[in-house]
């Protein structure tokens, strides 16, 4: 009887097990950001708002991961999501007036199913493949953004922020907006994260697991792969799209380094990137990994940058994203992960991708 | 006006092709899918001009072919430098790591426009004019052609051809195949795979460097530090079109998006401002249709 | 009505004939083997039988309910059970999580009487294997040897109506072998249908009683392991000619 009340306390964190440390990881890290609340006032009121944006984009990068590190399913085109949350809810608003509250689970359930929509034909899309169309993807949306400037607000957008939420916030002096706006984002980011984190480790995240180590395997199992695809896309489309809506009423504007010209800042490939820059910093798969990265990325970006080395903007693009090309390379499966690895004193398994790599590197024929 | 159609269609498609070549080239054979191509693209026309505009003021004007020829080969040769070195600096090290070298060869793209930026000012970096390989235009049956355009396509054709003589007669070409079809057993060989991928590397960058000028100086006349992402796109497209790997393929995928393009232009009038979201279109609406592509994986070629 | 029927299944790999209008049944309770030297289709079948591959020609009847062409998945579902010759473990997750999947399919939560849960099936599958010690281990810490046992245990978890099994010995010790023949034969004890593709022949004979020797696509002989020695084109086409 114990071994099965073990199993039955265990079970929940199953998956995580090795894929991902106990919510030890999870919850300590929200409780830091928790913890370091009290410090918020020291900061300045604009460090703030990059904080808020530093959540919601965390909020991206786990849904990316969900989708990428835990089912496997390589997607370059995230920011998909994130438009589909800012434009639907700015749109609901602009032109029925329903309110914020009414607008924002409407634009998070938008991405669910637009997820599904478009995760239906991708299904049959493998690796690189994929990665190629969902690279398209919002690239292919934002000339039809463009085009139909009436209704989207062509090169500028729908002016931003729009109210904001929930609709109290507005009655509030600017000042105070902003910091109620980063504890909402924190509260958002904690929800979120803990809901994904719930799901990875159910049943339903182990299978998710099955069809990122072996499709085939996971299908002889009598696992209805396609229907599990769909379900980690939808979820993976429904947080971003949370995401992308309430960056839509909370942030200033959409800029952050605009690496781009025209067209593309509409849906930045910047929320493409980021989450893929975060999660493999802080550790693909993990759920504590992506959010961990995003504040690498971001508080390198623009602390570190702003502060320490005062240079002009090329020249600090360059250097970052080199640097950022360097940790990649230096931990490729994740500073975060390394270390808790590291501090749980698990060996890391040689991959057969490793045995390659290191037969290449001596370079002899081993039979 | 149908054959204006598919003249200029094949015309403007073996460009594409040639600019999705070493894409494709690359995945075939090192299974590496190389954004910065993308990156190569961009630099081989800011290079070519540089030095196309410094040569043409010391050759003399008799032999003013010479210029744009001994630039592409200059520009061709240094982007290979650049192409082989990063791939050792960087990927190299991150094979197994798909996901790793996606966003690594990313930030190559971002890195090298910031650089551009840094070395040419904003303006350049924005829009840098590039004056036509060979300007006038050409009578092809009473069709009238960009004589620049044409050329260009007749040498995409070219670099396919001998792409495929070397991969199919030389000992280096069969060793690429090897490569593509089972790294272990050609490691069994004795075949050097970093070697060859490092060459991989060069050949690949180059072509994205020689499929850039081409590009940019007899279709779109100029270039911006952005367009890594154009050539992208439109590696893509092609490579969807055609198949992931397949040289054949990259030729064929070239080819049907160039008539898509042209086609589109002609028929549907004002669609200029989707002309940049038509690779993206047509991606999507091939997926509904055929996925895989027409060819598969391997380096083929006839 | 046979429990498994195969009828006239083809498939051609642009020029090659990889099955050639192969027709078997397979009774409830049967343990069959199928041999025959590398290249001789087995696995092919093997995949055509269980959806991986679409037939050119032919039918698949499970209890009379044609199958040809459906998704692994369904197929699986339905009853018909396969292990892979290369072992597949889901390998970031550990063991018993690895059964847990099979058990989180359609025919997996039907399955499972309600007095059990999941987690206590997913040990008891181990158990049965001997696996049970190395439940919450890495499955990419596993031996060869267990890995086997595990793609076993996955496919008993489904409660599978006939299974197929491709080379469970492969690469097996002479130790593992033993413990292997004695965990199918206590499969087949307990009611199960088996259908075998197997190189080490003398393990194979001690569990079948009927044989099919597969070469070029096509079955070239039939019948008890015994008559099956003896038949002249089948050592023939191990051995070659010369004996």
């Amino acid at each position: 009887m114990t071994v099965i009340k073990y199993i039955r306390r265990v079970s929940a964190d199953l998956a995580t097990h090795i894929y991902d440390v106990p919510p030890r990881m999870l919850a300590s890290l929200i409780l830091i950001l928790m913890a370091a609340t009290p410090f918020i006032g020291i900061l300045e009121l604009r460090r703030l708002d990059i904080l808020t944006h530093i959540n919601l984009v965390a909020i991206l990068a786990v849904s990316w991961d969900l989708l990428v590190g835990r089912t496997g399913q390589i997607s370059l085109g995230h920011a998909l999501f994130y438009g589909i949350g800012a434009y639907t809810t700015a749109i609901l608003y602009q032109y029925f007036a329903w309110p914020v509250w009414i607008t924002v689970p409407i634009s998070a359930i938008a991405g669910f199913c637009i997820a599904i929509l478009i995760g239906i034909p991708c299904l049959r899309f493998k690796g690189p493949y994929l990665a190629l169309i969902t690279m398209a993807f919002p690239l292919a949306i934002v000339g039809f953004l463009y085009y139909y400037r009436d209704i989207f607000g062509g090169e500028t957008g729908i002016p931003r922020p729009l109210p904001g939420l929930p609709r109290i916030f507005d009655k509030l002096l600017p000042s105070q907006r902003i910091i109620a706006n980063y504890y909402f984002s924190l509260a958002l980011l904690t929800i979120s994260s803990v809901i994904i984190y719930k799901i990875a480790t159910s049943k339903t995240g182990i299978v998710f697991v099955s069809i990122l180590d072996d499709e085939l395997g996971s299908k002889a199992c009598g696992i209805n792969t396609s229907k599990y695809k769909l379900l980690s896309f939808a979820i993976s489309g429904l947080f971003g799209s949370l995401a992308g809506a309430v960056m839509a009423h909370t942030i200033q504007t959409n800029a952050n380094p605009r690496y781009f010209f025209e067209k593309t800042a509409l849906i930045p490939t910047e929320y493409s990137i980021v989450p893929i820059i975060a999660a493999i910093l802080g550790g693909l798969g993990t759920i504590y990994g992506p959010i961990i990265g995003v504040y690498i990325y971001y508080l390198l970006n623009n602390y570190i940058f702003e502060y320490l080395i005062p240079v002009d903007k090329p020249i600090k693009i360059a250097i970052f994203v080199s640097i950022i090309i360097i940790l990649i390379i230096k931990w490729p499966r994740g500073i975060a992960r390394t270390i808790v690895e590291k501090l749980e004193d698990l060996e890391e398994p040689r991959e057969v991708e490793e045995i390659l790599k290191e037969r290449m590197r001596k370079n002899k024929p081993e039979v | 006006m149908l054959e204006v159609i598919i003249i200029e269609g094949l015309i403007i498609g073996l460009i594409l092709a040639l600019v999705a070549l070493g894409f494709t080239l690359v995945y075939g054979i090192s299974g590496i899918i190389n954004l910065a191509h993308g990156a190569y693209f961009v630099i081989g026309a800011y290079i070519y001009e540089i030095i196309r505009q410094y040569l043409s003021n010391i050759i003399p004007l008799e032999y003013y072919y010479l210029t744009p020829i001994s630039s592409i080969l200059i520009t061709c040769a240094i982007t290979s430098f650049i192409g082989s070195l990063f791939y050792r600096i960087t990927c190299h090290h991150i094979l197994g790591d798909e996901v790793a070298i996606l966003i690594v060869s990313i930030c190559s793209c971002i890195v090298f426009q910031q650089l551009i930026y840094i070395s040419l000012g904003k303006l350049n970096a924005f829009s840098f004019r590039i004056e036509p390989i060979f300007p006038g235009k050409i009578k092809l049956i009473n069709i009238e052609l960009f004589a620049g355009q044409t050329i260009a396509a007749l040498v995409s054709f070219a670099a396919f051809a001998v792409l495929s003589i070397l991969i199919l007669k030389t000992k280096t070409g069969k060793a690429m195949r090897a490569l593509s079809q089972d790294v272990e057993a050609a490691m069994l060989m004795g075949i050097s795979v970093e070697r060859l991928y490092t060459i991989t590397a060069a050949i690949s960058s180059g072509l994205a460097s020689l499929g850039g000028i081409f590009y940019t100086a007899s279709i779109t006349f100029g270039v911006g530090s952005y367009m890594w992402l154009t050539a992208l796109a439109l590696s893509f497209t092609v490579v969807i079109l055609g198949g992931l790997g397949s040289i054949k393929g990259s030729l064929l995928g070239g080819l049907i998006l160039g008539l898509t393009q042209i086609a589109t232009m002609k028929i549907i009038p004002g669609s200029g401002v989707l002309q940049d979201s038509i690779p993206f279109i047509v991606i999507i609406v091939i997926l509904l249709v055929r996925p895989k592509g027409l060819f598969g994986k391997r380096v083929e070629i006839e | 009505m046979h429990l498994l029927e195969v009828q006239n299944l083809t498939k051609r790999f642009g020029g090659l004939v990889a099955v050639n209008s192969v027709s078997f049944h397979v009774d409830e309770g049967e343990v069959v083997g199928i041999i025959g030297p590398n290249g001789a289709g087995k696995t092919t079948l093997f995949n055509l039988i269980t959806g991986y591959l679409k037939p050119d020609s032919g039918r698949v009847l499970l209890r009379g309910e044609d199958i040809t062409g459906l998704p692994p998945y369904k197929i699986a579902n339905k009853g018909l059970v396969r292990t892979f010759q290369i072992v597949r473990p889901f390998k970031h997750l550990p063991t018993i999580a690895n059964v847990l999947v099979a058990l989180q399919s359609y025919r997996g939560k039907r399955r499972i009487e309600w007095i059990k849960t999941p987690e206590r099936k997913a040990m008891e599958m181990l158990e049965d294997v001997g696996l049970s010690d190395m439940a919450m281990e890495p499955a990419e810490n596993l031996s060869h040897g267990d890995l086997k046992r595990l793609e076993i245990a996955r496919a008993m978890a489904l409660e599978p109506e006939i299974i197929l099994l491709d080379e469970p010995f492969g690469g097996l010790n002479p130790i593992e072998t033993e413990y292997m023949v004695k965990s199918l034969q206590r499969i087949h004890l307990d009611g199960h249908t088996m259908v075998i593709v197997e190189h080490k022949l003398h393990a194979l004979m001690r569990l079948v009683k009927r044989v099919l020797v597969m070469h070029n696509g096509e079955i070239i002989a039939k019948g008890t392991p015994e008559e099956i020695a003896k038949n002249k084109k089948v050592i023939e086409v191990y051995l070659g000619k010369a004996i």
